[in-house]
């Protein structure tokens, strides 16, 4: 087992521009675990906002660019072993495993391309969507394997602690990930809950949260009426692998003056990496007073 | 030829106010659309072989669809020997006109219906009443909202939004009307006893039924019809004329491949192994037989589905209406089906209302009734790629400019930034700027252009004073910090 893996670290644009300290813990946790990442720099967006909303020849511009910035640096490893490319966000990775290939292709022919160009991008993007892991199901494959160096979690303050975990839909239905977030929760030493209906979409949506901010925020309702039941069963906060959900979810607590603690999936895991998994540093964890940058 | 469906009740706004703003009905649909969706997942859960039935009956429909002109010959050939009429419907008036000329030969008045898409599609009661005929639904549900005036909420279940006071309240005016007594109470044995009283005059009365039909058989040239009321068989045994309104897409070649469809439509919408009643219909009576009307009329509808034969769209023609997608779908459990303004709600809805009734029908369906889920791709049995289809539409919309000026300069400029590490970083700053101006307590609470459709009902956090990408920059690699 090599002692130093190399990765590519895939933040997202909302977390780059939202959320940094969800893609910091993401290095954090990725680093104890004895990973060198690398960060693109040219990376932008994957482009699945404009791709959802039908804004295809947007959604190419951006992908294109998304595979010039992960095949320039660290090239793309060997075929054997090719070099991870770690996505903080479910529906992103879905986007760069699922959908690009075709977009790049076809945006290619519509641009006048030869089919032979058309086919290097079709193959370009799926050398990469072949690399995209998910960050919880990074971490399910390689938690257990790595022995790495973390405080131990302190048992007493961790054990009784609920999360809620909210898998997005993209995650659930197009990458089929339902389980890993929910087993690196439980190896963090908190007790997951899923809501009922838990596979009911946040009310987000892309640009349908948008053009839709009463439908929107309605389904959201729905679900932090779920939440308030497993709140008042204990849960101390609401956990996704997913930041669009999150801002989703926060945004519409925030909006109801609800100041209800909601974390990055990353964030919680870095807390538990250290020891610090209790209710007041979550809360901290939350609201950016975590001191983590 | 496009078809034509009956155009939207009201603008989307006014819909999606009423709809919004009526939390009897959404919270009436809600339950019912859970319920049917964890009913079909105990269902196939608790009877294995309708997995496997349901992988053979995708196959069989989608090959029937691939020899629909084949199977559409067959099928008449074989109808009209066992004594029934067959014909060609290109849209609603040419049913209309078929009808009224039937009602007109056999001096009809009365018509009583079973639950049928198909002539809601056409708005077929309305036809034949600004004709004079006075047409009464007899699904208990259909009835319902009738009485209300209104359309359906639900494919299969027309009058979930409504509740059982409600329906009293109907019942207690119709009988005030019809000067019968009126149901005592709000029970539902009582409800469904008035209506069971006042819907047994109708048949009796009654000079033609008409109904849909959920398969058509090519080989023998018989209709299916499935109900959980019985209605259906009065309807098609009661009045002397039978009419089915059937759209083209029902047929399929063989019993073999009726018999692993027949419980899927159950199976997916209501999670019952099988409907209560399925009839087999072949042909009016014949000599010595005791039931069945003396004529039986097939009417093929086409209304715009020739046309998505070999198309992209192809698929989307193998729907048998069994409402799963409805029932998973995030946006119709809040909405409601009466809000989408087409008879087709939901999922399928988004995508059969702008396919059969053209773009310009209810051109805000896809961008706006959909939040890109994917659940009913996975709910439905027929595997029809149901989110594909709803992007490309919204592709669609956008090629043909149908979408505000100020909506596309804000994707293209968008696209032309964020194409570029320089851009993307460049947006960011600006934000940052510019974003002084709408922060309260830390929080965006408000924003120009798109981004205002988000501070409408949620905060966000503002653009962080350090990027990720900048903390990265900044930090010494291999640090922790
Ligand atoms: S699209 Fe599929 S799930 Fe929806 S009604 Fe048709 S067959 Fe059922």
């Amino acid at each position: 087992m090599p002692t130093m893996t190399r990765a590519q670290l895939f933040v997202s644009c909302l977390v780059d521009l939202f959320r940094p300290r969800a893609g910091i813990a993401a290095v954090q946790v990725l680093e104890r675990r004895d990973i060198e990442l690398e960060v693109p720099p040219g990376q932008t967006c994957c482009g699945q906002f404009a791709y959802n909303a039908g804004h295809h020849r947007e959604a190419a511009a951006m992908g294109r660019q998304f595979v010039r910035a992960f095949e320039a640096s660290g090239a793309n490893g060997s075929p054997a072993d090719p070099l991870p490319l770690i996505a903080l966000s479910g529906s992103c990775a879905a986007m760069v495993k699922i959908e690009m290939p075709e977009l790049l292709e076809r945006d290619a022919l519509r641009q006048g391309r030869t089919s032979a160009t058309a086919a290097r991008w079709r193959r370009r993007a799926e050398t990469l969507a072949g690399r995209v892991v998910e960050f919880s199901e990074w971490l399910d494959g390689h938690d257990s394997l790595t022995p790495f160096d973390v405080a131990s979690p302190e048992p007493a303050a961790s054990e009784s602690l609920q999360v809620v975990c909210h898998t997005g839909c993209h995650m659930r239905r197009l990458l089929g990930v339902t389980e890993p977030p929910l087993r690196a929760l439980r190896r963090a030493g908190v007790e997951p809950l899923e809501l009922i209906d838990a596979d009911q979409c946040c009310g987000f949506g892309g640009s349908f949260g948008l053009i839709e901010p009463d439908i929107s925020a309605a389904m959201t309702d729905a679900k932090l009426a779920h939440l308030a039941t497993a709140r008042s069963e204990g849960a101390t906060c609401l956990v996704s692998a997913d930041l669009g959900c999150l801002m989703q979810l926060g945004g519409r607590l925030s909006r109801r003056g609800d100041q209800f603690p909601t974390l990055h999936l990353a964030e919680l895991v870095d807390l538990a990496d250290q020891g610090r998994l209790t209710a007041a540093e979550i809360e901290r964890a939350a609201h950016g007073q975590g001191g983590n940058a | 030829m496009p078809g034509v469906l009956p155009p939207a009740t009201a603008p989307w706004p006014e819909r999606r106010r009423r709809a919004l703003a009526d939390p009897t009905m959404r919270a009436a649909v809600a339950k019912t659309t859970r319920n049917l969706a964890q009913g079909k997942a105990s269902a196939y859960a608790s009877y294995p072989p309708g997995e496997a039935m349901r992988v053979r009956a995708v196959t069989a429909r989608r090959s029937a669809l691939a020899h629909i002109d084949a199977l559409l010959e067959e099928l008449t050939g074989n109808v009209e020997a066992h004594g029934g009429y067959v014909v060609r419907a290109a849209g609603p008036a040419d049913v209309g006109r078929y009808v009224l000329d039937i009602a007109r030969r056999r001096g009809a008045e009365r018509v009583v219906k079973s639950k049928s898409m198909a002539t809601e599609e056409i708005a077929l009661n309305e036809q034949l009443e600004a004709a004079g005929l006075r047409v009464r639904e007899t699904d208990l549900g259909e009835y319902i909202i009738q009485l209300a005036r209104e359309r359906p909420s639900h494919i299969l279940a027309p009058a979930a939004h409504k509740t059982r006071g409600q329906i009293e309240a109907l019942f207690e005016r119709e009988a005030a009307r019809t000067g019968v007594t009126p149901p005592t109470c709000d029970a539902t044995p009582e409800l469904t006893a008035f209506a069971r009283r006042q819907l047994r005059e109708e048949f009796l009365a009654a000079d033609v039924g008409i109904t849909g039909g959920n398969f058509l058989v090519a080989e023998t040239g018989t209709l299916v019809l499935i109900t959980n009321e019985g209605n259906g068989r009065m309807t098609t045994s009661l009045p002397p004329v039978h009419i089915a309104v059937v759209g083209i897409d029902k047929v399929v070649a063989t019993w073999a491949d009726l018999a692993v469809l027949l419980q899927q439509a159950p199976l997916s919408g209501t999670g019952q192994l099988i409907s209560t009643y399925t009839s087999f219909i072949t042909g009016p009576r014949r000599p010595g037989e005791l039931d069945g009307p003396e004529e039986f009329h097939l009417v093929l509808l086409d209304n715009g589905r020739h046309e998505l034969l070999g198309t992209e769209y192809e698929d989307v023609l193998t729907c048998i209406r069994c409402g799963a997608c409805l029932n998973v779908c995030p946006v119709f459990r809040t909405i409601g089906g009466q809000a989408y303004g087409s008879i087709y709600s939901g999922p399928i809805g988004v995508v059969l209302t702008p396919l059969l009734g053209g773009l310009d029908h209810a051109p805000e369906l896809p961008k706006s009734a959909c939040a890109m889920c994917h659940a009913c791709r996975d709910a439905c049995p027929m595997e029809i790629e149901l989110p594909r289809y709803i992007l490309k539409l919204r592709r669609t919309e956008i090629e043909k400019s149908m979408e505000p000026l100020t909506v596309r300069l804000t994707f293209e400029l968008w696209g032309r930034l964020w194409a570029s590490p320089a851009g993307y970083r460049w947006t960011a700053r600006l934000a940052r700027l510019g974003q002084r101006a709408f922060m309260r307590k830390g929080r965006l609470t408000k924003a120009p252009g798109l981004v205002g459709g988000w501070t409408a009902t949620r905060d966000s956090p503002p653009v962080a004073k350090e990027t990720f990408h900048e903390w990265w920059r900044r930090r010494k690699p291999g640090s922790l910090t």
